[in-house]
């Protein structure tokens, strides 16, 4: 496929765009520039299923693929209904039986659109994306009602409006008591990367606040997995959430891809708060996302504590759930952990990435902004640290002054791995589900090469009433919908990523 | 919908006539070139005209091919016809799918029955084990982009609509699948007499349901094959047929309709419209109706659509068309040919094995299918004769092009 056909097809796909006759209703796929009853007279509107569910009215398992899908194995391709029209599809987050499956069995089963890889122009061309694959609204990924609210409040202060996480439904067990803490771990389906998780959790981070994407002004996307070395996630994200107000077919916003290893998006947090401040900007909001199918080469230890997913943050001062009260950096030259480029895999120092480099980092910054706000670690409610393992941050937060309970609800590492950059965030988003208002909340991030951001955030009593539009991380957890995989399996789906 | 009607819509007034057939075997022909394929069908198919014709009395070539641009990297086809033909005259390409062949026969009936022409070639070809492992993709040409992101091959698409068919009417699911089974078996007995076809080997109803899956429910036996092969006529207008031959056969109707590319947007995922449009219209011009028809070419690509055919052409109603081939097939009784039974009519479909045993070149297809007809409506079909009391009169050739989005339907007849 051709960069020019990419484009063309990326604007009906990503948000399944079809276009509904103003005069009689009738809805078309692929859009259509007049109504088939109508004429030449009729009106054409185009209409969004993007946010949508629909339901399944045939297909089949497709055991003997297409070139381009050759790569997937067995699955399922079917037709979807919508209100007034279908559209083809294939179900992801499923693999068929070898057995095989009675595909009778799915008919009229709810499916939800899900943002996926379809296929890839061999190792160098384009990587082709759509919301046309789906997965069953009764399993893994709810259905979610995307619902704008004019907000009522304003705080003085900026902080977070609403976050989305997204943990993949396959996992993978660490055998006995864990590795380092971490007893299992998420990996990605077969055509997931970082540039779906940041949608996904951009999507959720939208429905949880509630917002206007066409109101964000800004997004970041921080991340050590990109899906090009050129070519940013961003405007994937851009494009597919529709971030900026909408001109043709692009939009009034900016953003950049951020590296920095695991603190590429935390960093941005600060520079997100001070945007949605600056009258200069003049934008009500900025989202951050960190998102990583974490890398690691075979057999080695990182191999046994990587994860996958991310989280989204909207940064604005409107109906904020969480002020940002404080922040500092620390940073050094310390060459602990590193990918050059065309590598596939990142080497690193083995214990140096220990105390000279995450320890030393993490602590420093976390001290220092304790000093600066002048507060004792039995104000702090929650700690959240940069989560390589299951033991770095309990240690960490230990050697802060901190009991272990108060960082006990981010160590969601122990269950998901280690998202990379991705990770912090993620530990903020397990604290947040939890919170209560007024809980003051230190967050510490950390990136090899090295650095760390330390924030302070308190959280206001909209977080209540926001919660109930989010996908706790707990529950993608413990959701009985998961998979474990083999290891076979395991390093199947994340080569493909 | 209305259908236009060529010339008259007078009752079984034939508005051409086919005087010669040719074709080569289908199969796997890794060791012919194109043009080899072309030149053997077209100087069989030339030198099978009673009283002679020379390359030079053709005033046209309707030619259909589906892939040619792919398979063998080449357009401008006219031109490259003409140097094969050796001719100069109007070459028109016709590419529909697996129905470019009927739509190149249904060219050739508007020429001839416009009186522009009297005298022209048709030629259906395809050259598609060459591509290997790539022809499964390039067969998506014929659906929609969508279909194939999201992963659909041909069977896959099939497969669609025959799950659906399972669960709107396989009440019986077992003797449902069975029944699906049952097609391959009869048309692969049916191509036993057939010394063109891809496969003449009779299967099980068991072999079938127990081959390897391919797009659930469909298994590799439910498939019609890749294959190479060219098919040809001389079809003339009836005046010109008397002075060829004294046993002409006559084209009594010729439709073409179209529908969607695209499965998913079609109204029914188990009726094909353009078979009940283009076969309606048929039927229509030639003033009969399917209980007048004793034997048909049936476009049979995977034995679903030979299910849908029953039903789309009323012959059975709707929903229970594998009702009929399940006891059709039960009662057969070891004859050379196993009829549908409704009522006490009985209709032969495919006896030279249709697309499924025979071989499906996508662009000979219906070329195939009107010289398979030609040749049983002339008594001269060899060891696939069908053997009934009586001479068979009537034909039909009912060719779909992708899952539905085209169908060419044409009526033969031995005698006017």
């Amino acid at each position: 496929m051709s960069e020019p056909i990419a484009r063309r097809k990326m604007l009906v796909d990503y948000r399944i765009v079809a276009t509904r006759c103003q005069d009689c209703g009738a809805v078309y796929f692929p859009p259509k520039s007049f109504c088939d009853k109508e004429g030449r007279g009729s009106t054409m509107e185009d209409v969004y299923y993007f946010y949508d569910k629909g339901k399944f009215l045939s297909g089949t398992t497709i055991n003997v693929p297409s070139n381009k899908f050759s790569d997937y194995g067995a699955f399922v391709s079917g037709i979807v209904q919508f209100k007034g029209f279908n559209v083809p599809g294939r179900i992801t987050d499923y693999e068929p039986p070898a057995e095989g499956v009675d595909v009778t069995e799915f008919i009229d089963r709810g499916v939800v659109p899900r943002f996926r890889r379809n296929y890839m122009d061999g190792e160098d061309g384009l990587v082709y994306y759509s919301s046309l694959s789906f997965s069953f609204a009764d399993k893994y990924y709810p259905y979610q009602e995307y619902k704008v609210i004019e907000p009522e409040t304003e705080s003085d202060k900026p902080g977070i409006v609403g976050y989305g996480t997204y943990i993949p439904k396959y996992r993978i067990k660490n055998e006995g008591r864990g590795i380092l803490g971490v007893t299992e771990r998420s990996l990605p389906f077969l055509d997931e990367d970082t540039t779906t998780f940041s949608v996904e959790t951009g999507k959720r981070a939208l429905i949880h606040a509630a917002v206007d994407s066409h109101l964000v002004k800004k997004c970041f996307v921080g991340s050590e997995s990109p899906t090009y070395a050129v070519k940013p996630v961003m405007t994937t994200v851009a494009q597919a959430l529709e971030i900026g107000e909408k001109l043709e077919d692009g939009f009034f916003s900016g953003g950049v891809d951020t590296q920095f290893a695991c603190k590429a998006a935390s960093d941005l947090f600060v520079d997100a708060a001070a945007l949605v401040n600056y009258p200069v900007f003049d934008g009500d909001y900025v989202m951050v996302i960190g998102a990583d199918n974490s890398q690691a080469a075979p057999g080695d230890a990182l191999d046994y504590t990587v994860g996958a997913g991310g989280t989204a943050y909207i940064f604005g001062k409107r109906d904020v759930i969480a002020t940002m009260d404080a922040y500092v950096a620390y940073t050094s030259d310390t060459p602990d952990f590193y990918r050059r480029e065309g590598q596939k895999y990142p080497r690193h120092g083995g214990r140096f990435t220990g105390e000279p480099a995450y320890y030393k980092h993490v602590n420093t910054a976390m001290a220092a902004i304790m000093k600066k706000v002048g507060l004792s670690p039995a104000d702090i409610d929650h700690v959240v640290c940069h989560s390589p393992n299951g033991v770095f941050p309990a240690r960490a937060a230990r050697a802060g002054g901190f009991e272990p309970k108060q960082v006990q609800e981010s160590l969601v590492v122990q269950k998901i791995g280690n998202l990379y950059s991705g990770s912090s965030l993620t530990g903020l988003s397990a604290v947040l589900d939890i919170s209560k208002p007024g809980d003051r909340i230190l967050m510490v991030s950390y990136g090899s090469g090295a650095g760390s951001d330390a924030y302070l955030f308190t959280v206001t009593d909209l977080i209540t009433e926001k919660r109930k539009r989010q996908v706790p991380i707990r529950d993608q957890i413990e959701s009985p919908h998961k998979e474990y995989v083999d290891y076979t399996t395991y390093r199947r789906f994340k080569e493909m990523s | 919908m209305q259908l236009i009607y060529m010339v008259t819509k007078s009752n079984s007034k034939p508005i051409a006539a086919i005087v010669g057939a040719g074709r080569t075997k289908f199969g796997e022909l890794w060791y012919q070139n194109p043009e080899k394929l072309l030149f053997d069908a077209g100087l069989k198919c030339i030198e099978s005209v009673d009283r002679g014709l020379s390359r030079n009395d053709l005033q046209a070539c309707f030619f259909g091919s589906f892939l040619y641009q792919a398979t063998n990297k080449l357009g401008l086809i006219p031109g490259y016809m003409s140097r094969e033909l050796g001719l100069n005259i109007p070459i028109s390409m016709t590419e529909a799918a697996c129905a470019s062949g009927g739509s190149a026969l249904y060219n050739a009936c508007i020429a001839v029955s416009s009186g522009v022409m009297d005298t022209v070639l048709v030629g259906g070809f395809e050259k598609m084990t060459d591509r290997t492992g790539k022809i499964a993709d390039d067969l998506m040409f014929a659906a929609d982009p969508h279909e194939f992101d999201a992963g659909f091959i041909f069977p896959g698409l099939y497969a669609t609509m025959m799950v659906r068919y399972l669960y709107d009417y396989g009440s019986d699911r077992e003797k449902c699948m069975d029944s699906m089974a049952m097609v391959s078996c009869k048309n692969h007995h049916h191509a036993m007499g057939n010394k063109y076809a891809h496969f003449r080997r009779e299967f099980t109803v068991d072999a079938v349901n127990n081959s390897s899956l391919v797009a659930s429910p469909i298994r590799l036996l439910h498939c019609s094959p890749v294959s190479d092969g060219a098919a040809a006529l001389i079809v003339t207008s009836p005046e010109k047929a008397r002075e060829l031959t004294d046993t002409p056969v006559y084209i009594v109707a010729s439709q073409q309709a179209t529908d969607h590319v695209s499965l998913y947007t079609r109204e029914s995922l188990t009726s094909i419209k353009t078979t009940k449009l283009a076969l309606g219209a048929a039927l229509s011009q030639a003033g009969l109706t399917m209980s007048d028809i004793p034997l048909a070419e049936v476009h049979d690509c995977f034995t679903i659509e030979e299910i849908l055919f029953l039903e789309d052409s009323g012959y059975y109603k709707t929903g229970e068309a594998w009702k009929g081939v399940y006891e059709s097939y039960e009662s057969y009784k070891g004859s050379k040919h196993i009829p549908y039974v409704n009522g006490g009519h009985e209709l032969i479909v495919n006896p030279g094995g249709g697309l499924k045993a025979d071989g499906h070149p996508v662009g000979a297809t219906g070329v195939r299918q009107a010289y398979e007809s030609f040749k049983q409506l002339r008594g001269e079909a060899g060891d696939c004769q069908v053997d009934v009391d009586g001479p068979i009169e009537t034909a039909l050739c009912h060719n779909i092009g992708g899952t539905g989005g085209i169908c060419t339907a044409h009526i033969l007849r031995r005698d006017n």
